[in-house]
C-alpha cells in the first residue's frame, strides 16, 4: 500500500482548474516533492490531502484512508507544517507543540518528552518560553515543522518549509528535513529547485495543477537531456573559429566572453585542445549538468518562477 | 477533551493581550462611569412629583400620604383635584411630572379590580418616568397588599433603591459591556481563519463542537470577571441590589453566552477587516432598540418586535426587574428565551464550523 495515493485528483474554483487530474503514488518513508511555480496547484493538492478541500473529482487516500469518506482517520496519521508559518502568536514554543499534541490524544507527559526532544533537535531550546511573536522567521518555521512532528505523524506534509529564508536559514531546515529520509512519508511542496533536488527521493514537476512529469532528479534530468554541455571562458576567439565549432556542435551560445557548448557525446578534451591549436586563450572549461530549472523550462517552456 | 486544549490556548490569546482585555472591560465601565455619574451616582436625592387626585377618597388620601413617606419620592404641593390642573403646570414647567389617581381608585381598591394609575411627565425627559414608575408600582402593590392591581410584582421594594437612574441604567450597561463579546469572539475567530491558524487545526483530528466549546470556553471567565467589575462599579456609583444577585448573574451569564454565539457566527462568516464594522453595525442598534440606554416603551410597536424577538432586550429587562426585587418567577420567560436563543446560537455554529472545515 502507497502511503500516499491519487487518482485523476482535479480541484476546481468557480470554473477555474486548480488541480487537473493528478496521479500520484508515495510510497512508505519516501520524500516526495512537489515542485513548480506559485499558483501550479501545489498546495491545493496538499489542502485536498489534508482534508480542508473536497476533491471536485477523482479520488486520494493517505495510508488507504480515503480523504473525503473517512477525514479523521487521515487526520489521526498526518503531520502539517503549513506554507504561511501559523502559530499562536502569543504562546511559547511548549505551549505551542502542546495544542497540536494533546489535540491529536497525547498524554501530557508523552507531549512533553517529544517536545523537549523536537525542540533540542530545532535548536529552539534558548527560546523555549518565549512567546514566538517575538521570533525571527526561522525559528517560526522551525517550530511549525516541530508542532507537524509533535504528534510522530507517518505522514508529514510541508508546503514550502523554507518560503522566504535567508540561505543559513533555509539549509538549517534542509538539515532537518533530510534527517527525517526514511522516518517519515514526507509530502514537500516548493518552487526552488535546489530544495526540492536536495532532499526529494523522487519529484513531481507540476505546471497549471498538472503532474508533467516525474521521477528522480538524476531521471528527470538525464532523460530529458541527451545533450551535454560545457563552458569554456576564452580569449581571442574568432568568428571563424565560432563557425567552425557551430558546423561541428549542435549548438552554441556565446555569452561575455564565455563560450556554451551543447552536443550529445561531447569531447571536453578535444575542444580544448582545438582552440590551443587555434591561438584561443583558454582560461577554464567545464561540463556542466543540466539543473532542474533547465528541466523545467524544457518541459513547460518558461522560468520556474515566472 | 480536545476543547480544553483548544480553550486554554484561546484563553491565552486572550489575557495575554492587555488591549483586548482593556478594551472587553474598560470601555463598558467607562460607560458606567459616566451615565452613573450623569445620573448624580450615589448622591441622587429624591424625585419631586405631583399628585392629581381625581379620586378624592379615604383611599387615595391614604394612598398619597404612603406615597409620600417613600424616601425616593419628594410629594408637591398641592395635590391637584383636576388632571388638567397639573397638565397645565407641566406644560408650563412648573412642575416636571405627576401621577394621576383616577376616579374610582377607592372603589377599585375596595373591590380588588385592576387599577390604572397613569405616570405622565415631560416628554424631553423620559428617564424621571422611568426612574419613578418601578416605584410606584412596588408602592402601590405594598399599600394595597395585593397583586395585581397595578400589574406589578414587585411587592414594593423599590423604595429601597437609592437611586433608580443608576438602577436603570446598570443592567443596560452591562449587558452592552457583555454584547461586545460578539465583537471579540468574531474578531478572534475571523483572526485565526484569515492567518490560517484554524485551517492548520481543521489537520489535526478535532471535531466541530471542540472548535465550538474551545472558542466559548474562554470567554467564560471573561464574562464572570467582566459582570464583577460592573457589579462593583455599579455598586460604587449607587446601585442598590434588592432582589436576588444570583439570577441577575444568571442573566448577564447567559446574555454572555449568546453573545459569544453570536460573535461565532460573524466570525465564521466574515472576514477580519470587516468583522469590527459588521458586529459594531449590530451591536450598536441593538443596544438602541433593547433599552441598554434609555427607555424603547415609546418606540415604534414593529422596532419593539424586532428587538422582543432578540435576546437582549430580555437580558435588560429581566436584569433591571430582578435587581429591583423580582421574584424569579417574573423572569422565567426572559430566561427562558435567553436559553433558547443560546442553543440556537450555538447550534448555528457549530454547522457553521462544520462547513468551514472542508470547502
Amino acid at each position: 500500500m502507497n502511503a500516499v495515493q491519487t487518482f485523476k485528483l482535479t480541484k476546481k474554483f468557480n470554473g477555474l482548474v486548480a488541480v487537473n487530474g493528478v496521479d500520484l503514488e508515495i510510497n512508505k518513508g519516501e520524500l516526495f516533492s512537489l515542485l513548480g511555480p506559485n499558483g501550479a496547484g501545489k498546495t491545493t493538492t496538499i489542502r485536498m490531502l489534508c482534508c480542508l478541500l473536497k476533491p471536485t473529482k477523482g479520488t486520494a487516500s493517505v495510508l488507504g484512508y480515503d480523504v473525503v469518506k473517512a477525514p479523521f482517520a487521515v487526520k489521526k496519521r498526518i503531520g502539517v507544517s503549513p506554507q504561511d508559518t501559523i502559530l499562536s502568536e502569543r504562546l511559547n514554543c511548549w505551549e505551542n507543540l502542546a495544542l497540536i499534541g494533546r489535540v491529536h490524544g497525547l498524554s501530557s507527559d508523552e507531549v512533553a518528552r517529544r517536545s523537549k526532544e523536537l525542540l533540542e533537535t530545532m535548536g529552539l531550546m534558548e527560546r523555549a518560553k518565549d512567546q514566538v511573536r517575538k521570533f525571527s522567521g526561522g525559528m517560526k518555521r522551525r517550530l511549525s515543522i516541530a508542532m507537524a512532528l509533535v504528534s510522530d505523524p507517518q505522514v508529514l506534509f510541508l508546503d514550502e518549509p523554507t518560503l522566504g529564508l535567508d540561505p543559513q536559514a533555509r539549509r538549517a531546515i534542509w538539515e532537518y528535513i533530510a534527517e527525517l529520509k526514511g522516518k517519515k512519508t514526507i509530502l514537500l511542496t516548493t518552487h526552488y529547485m535546489e530544495e526540492a533536488d536536495f532532499l526529494s527521493d523522487r519529484i513531481g514537476i507540476i505546471d497549471e495543477g498538472r503532474v508533467v512529469a516525474l521521477g528522480t532528479s538524476q531521471e528527470l534530468k538525464t532523460n530529458l537531456f541527451e545533450m551535454r554541455s560545457m563552458v569554456v571562458s576564452t580569449e581571442n576567439l574568432t568568428a571563424e573559429v565560432i563557425a567552425d565549432l557551430q558546423s561541428k556542435y549542435s549548438r552554441l551560445e556565446k555569452v561575455k566572453g564565455r563560450l556554451k557548448i551543447y552536443h550529445k557525446d561531447l569531447d571536453f578534451k578535444g575542444i580544448v585542445d582545438y582552440l590551443h591549436s587555434r591561438g584561443v586563450t583558454v582560461y577554464s572549461a567545464a561540463l556542466e549538468q543540466p539543473t532542474l530549472e533547465d528541466v523545467f523550462i524544457q518541459i513547460t517552456g518558461k522560468k520556474l518562477r515566472d | 477533551m480536545k476543547f480544553w486544549e483548544i480553550g486554554k490556548r484561546n484563553l491565552k490569546e486572550i489575557y495575554r493581550n492587555p488591549v483586548l482585555l482593556g478594551f472587553l472591560v474598560g470601555m463598558p465601565v467607562a460607560f458606567m462611569l459616566v451615565f452613573c455619574a450623569a445620573a448624580g451616582g450615589g448622591q441622587a436625592g429624591p424625585i419631586a412629583m405631583s399628585i392629581a387626585d381625581e379620586d378624592r377618597s379615604q383611599n387615595s388620601s391614604a394612598f398619597i400620604q404612603y406615597l409620600g413617606s417613600v424616601d425616593a419620592i419628594d410629594l408637591n404641593e398641592p395635590i391637584y383635584s383636576e388632571e388638567s390642573q397639573a397638565q397645565d403646570d407641566l406644560e408650563n414647567g412648573s412642575i416636571s411630572l405627576y401621577l394621576l389617581i383616577p376616579s374610582g381608585f377607592g372603589e377599585a381598591t375596595r373591590t380588588q379590580q385592576a387599577i390604572n394609575l397613569k405616570l405622565v411627565y415631560k416628554a424631553a425627559d423620559p428617564m424621571i418616568g422611568l426612574q419613578l414608575k418601578p416605584i410606584i408600582e412596588a408602592v402601590g402593590s405594598e399599600f394595597l397588599g395585593v397583586a395585581p392591581p397595578l400589574n406589578v410584582e414587585l411587592k414594593g421594594t423599590e423604595s429601597k433603591i437609592k437611586n433608580m437612574a443608576v438602577n436603570f441604567y446598570f443592567p443596560g450597561i452591562a449587558v452592552y459591556g457583555l454584547m461586545i463579546l460578539i465583537s471579540t469572539a468574531a474578531g478572534i475567530i475571523a483572526g485565526d481563519r484569515e492567518k490560517g491558524f484554524l485551517a492548520r487545526m481543521f489537520t489535526t483530528p478535532a471535531r466541530p463542537w471542540d472548535f465550538i466549546l474551545g472558542y466559548s470556553l474562554p470567554f467564560i471567565p471573561v464574562v464572570i470577571v467582566s459582570t464583577l467589575i460592573y457589579l462593583g462599579v455599579g455598586m460604587a456609583m449607587g446601585l442598590t441590589i434588592v432582589g436576588n444577585l444570583g439570577h441577575a448573574f444568571l442573566l448577564f451569564f447567559l446574555i454572555g453566552l449568546c453573545s459569544i454565539g453570536i460573535g461565532m457566527i460573524v466570525g465564521s462568516l466574515v472576514k477580519s477587516e470587516s468583522q469590527t464594522g459588521v458586529s459594531w453595525i449590530f451591536i450598536v442598534p441593538m443596544a438602541m432598540i433593547s433599552g441598554a440606554w434609555f427607555t424603547v416603551e415609546r418606540m415604534p410597536s414593529a422596532i419593539k418586535s424586532v428587538a422582543g424577538a432578540l435576546p437582549f432586550i430580555h437580558a435588560i429587562d429581566a436584569s433591571r426587574a430582578v435587581l429591583n426585587g423580582s421574584s424569579f418567577s417574573a423572569i422565567i420567560l426572559d430566561l427562558y428565551w435567553l436559553i433558547g436563543w443560546a442553543v440556537v446560537l450555538f447550534a448555528v455554529g457549530i454547522v457553521l464550523f462544520r462547513r468551514t472545515m472542508v470547502s
